[in-house]
């Protein structure tokens, strides 16, 4: 199949009903759907063929769904860049996937414009990308735990599987009314295209701020929230201006809820925060919403086709959370490695450790690896650490998360220097230039040694100086 | 005593390395969300706030009034920094 199917069989159920709402207008079904006609035309044109890799450099907009649908028309792979990457960092992205070509909202040399502030820029990469046979509609880039990054590879199938078993919790359907304010680049396949596979309406809201965010849930009548708990602390602290009787559901992802904001949450607004496990390699595998308000803390039970396990479980009963069920990746895209070779068994090791209670409710406890996770963005140490070490002043360095009361963890490096203190001004200039802004330290500590484990000589991360 | 010019002072340097394209002309009364400030440059801010001045604003405090432009983000910190 091809999901470009999901959102053509929407358009035949209701063309005439709202599929994006940006700003004040409103874009029906049977709109959206021609829009991703002419532009799959126009982008035919331009010799985008099926299994071409494109970059999509967008912000959250009408444009951005359009485009990632024409593309599948067209049959090419569509690879989320992040708005907020550096030049460098898409230069990386845009080399090791093997990308043909970039759409965004600038034009640089040789472009093609294909619409209103719509460029096609070509990569030419020395050699073509193989897909390995695959029919690939998704690849999203995710730093990995080794410098060597990851794609993680999405077929057409797969997508449809994930939506078809994200649904079974979520129960979508052409009456919700979702106000969206996640980027796009981060989270489209088990929300956007499920939403409109099922004919909901979906609002595009600035977020910045309460305000706007609860006019909009207001105006629009939303029934479904997908926010991180940073969007909620601010919503629930936002005390003017009526409550949100219409919503239904509101999902917290990204990062683990803490009880303030859970609590506030619901004297605010009488409505309980429900925790997912939603991951890039699964789609949404958890959704507690059996007891959110009185297990706030636990991301529920697995949905339907989905079974959790945890592994070597200590004595607490907490181990590492592997999970076995419909829409799993479908590969590795660099290096090439199938999910065959990764999860024989069909059991994926998520990294996160957690523990089931008695009732079957699953907790999320901390990651095995060290990702730093800033306010739901995850941020990998060795990608800051990569940046800082090529830096001639810095010999050694080691980043990682601190945990903070308000962001779930903010993220600091210690550095050994070969100069004086005078140098981090040129670190921190250095930092600017090669990492996306949020991923930039808050505070860089002079030392004179990193911790290290005896037996390897790596760098210690469970280390946290003090 | 920190003063509301020294506060926005620092809010400018900051904002204009840390957040803002290097292109744009920011000033103390740019509209910051007209200009792109988005959630995640709210977190940086803060951050730097909490590093700078030693607390962090609560999110009761944030609105539109505060977020205006960085005049006005600066008078809440001083506000907040002297409040007993």
């Amino acid at each position: 199949m091809n999901l470009i199917e999901l959102l053509d069989n929407s358009s035949g159920t209701w063309p005439d009903k709202p599929a994006l709402i940006e700003g004040e207008s409103a874009v029906s079904y049977a709109e959206l759907s021609a829009q991703t006609k002419s532009l799959a035309a126009r982008l035919a044109e331009l010799s985008i063929t099926p299994g071409s890799r494109i970059g999509l450099n967008l912000p959250n907009s009408v444009a951005y769904v359009a485009l990632t649908f024409a593309l599948w028309r067209t049959r090419a792979v569509v690879v989320p860049l992040p708005t907020e990457c550096t030049e460098e960092e898409v230069s990386e992205i845009t080399g090791s996937l093997q990308l043909d070509a970039i759409l965004g909202a600038r034009p640089q040399s040789g472009s093609a414009q294909i619409g209103a502030g719509l460029f096609l820029t070509a990569c030419h990469p020395p050699v073509r990308a193989d897909n390995h046979g695959l029919d690939i509609a998704f690849i999203r880039f995710t730093s990995g735990t080794t410098s060597a990054r990851k794609g993680v590879v999405l077929c057409h199938d797969t997508v449809r599987d994930r939506i078809t078993a994200a649904n079974q919790g979520l129960a979508i359907s052409a009456d919700d009314v979702v106000i969206w304010c996640l980027p796009m680049a981060h989270h489209f396949l088990v929300t956007i295209a499920l939403y409109l596979s099922r004919g909901a309406t979906i609002v595009l809201a600035r977020h910045v701020l309460a305000e706007p965010f609860l006019a909009a849930i207001q105006r629009w009548r939303g029934t479904v929230l997908y926010a991180s708990p940073f969007h909620y602390g601010m919503l629930a602290r936002h005390l003017a201006g009526g409550g949100t009787p219409t919503v239904r559901l509101a999902v917290s992802t990204t990062c683990s809820l803490n009880e303030d904001i859970a609590d506030a949450f619901h004297a605010r607004f009488q409505i309980p925060i429900t925790q997912a496990l939603g991951i890039i390699e699964a789609g949404i595998v958890c959704l507690n919403l059996r007891e959110p308000r009185t297990r706030w803390n636990s991301v529920g039970h697995p949905l339907p086709g989905f079974s959790v396990r945890i592994l070597s479980p200590d004595d607490a009963g907490c181990g590492e959370v592997a999970i076995r069920g419909p829409g799993l990746f479908d590969a590795y895209a660099a290096p090439w490695l199938s999910r065959e070779e990764l999860a024989p068994d069909g059991w994926f090791r998520t990294g996160d450790i957690g523990r089931v209670d008695e009732d079957g409710f699953l907790y999320l406890l901390s990651r095995k690896t060290a990702v730093i996770n800033l306010a739901g963005r995850k941020v990998f140490p060795e990608e800051i650490e990569s940046v800082l070490n090529r830096h001639p002043a810095v010999r050694e360095s080691r980043a990682y998360g601190r945990p903070h009361p308000h962001l779930g963890e903010v993220i600091e490096a210690d550095l050994v220097l070969d100069a004086d203190a005078a140098a981090l001004d040129s670190v921190r200039a250095h930092c600017r230039a090669q990492l996306a802004s949020y991923k930039i330290p808050s505070r860089l500590n002079i030392v004179s040694e990193l911790p290290r484990t005896a037996v390897t000589g790596k760098i210690r991360r469970e280390v946290i100086a003090v | 005593m920190t003063d509301a010019r020294e506060i926005e002072a620092s809010l400018l340097d900051f904002m204009r390395r840390e957040v803002f394209a290097p292109d744009l002309e920011l000033t103390v009364e740019t509209g910051l969300v007209a200009a792109g400030f988005d959630s995640m440059s709210l977190v940086r801010v803060l951050l730097f706030i909490e590093t700078t001045h030693g607390f962090w604003i609560p999110q009761g405090e944030i609105n539109a009034e505060t977020l205006r432009n960085i005049r006005s983000l600066a008078a809440t910190v001083l506000r907040l920094k002297h409040a007993p």
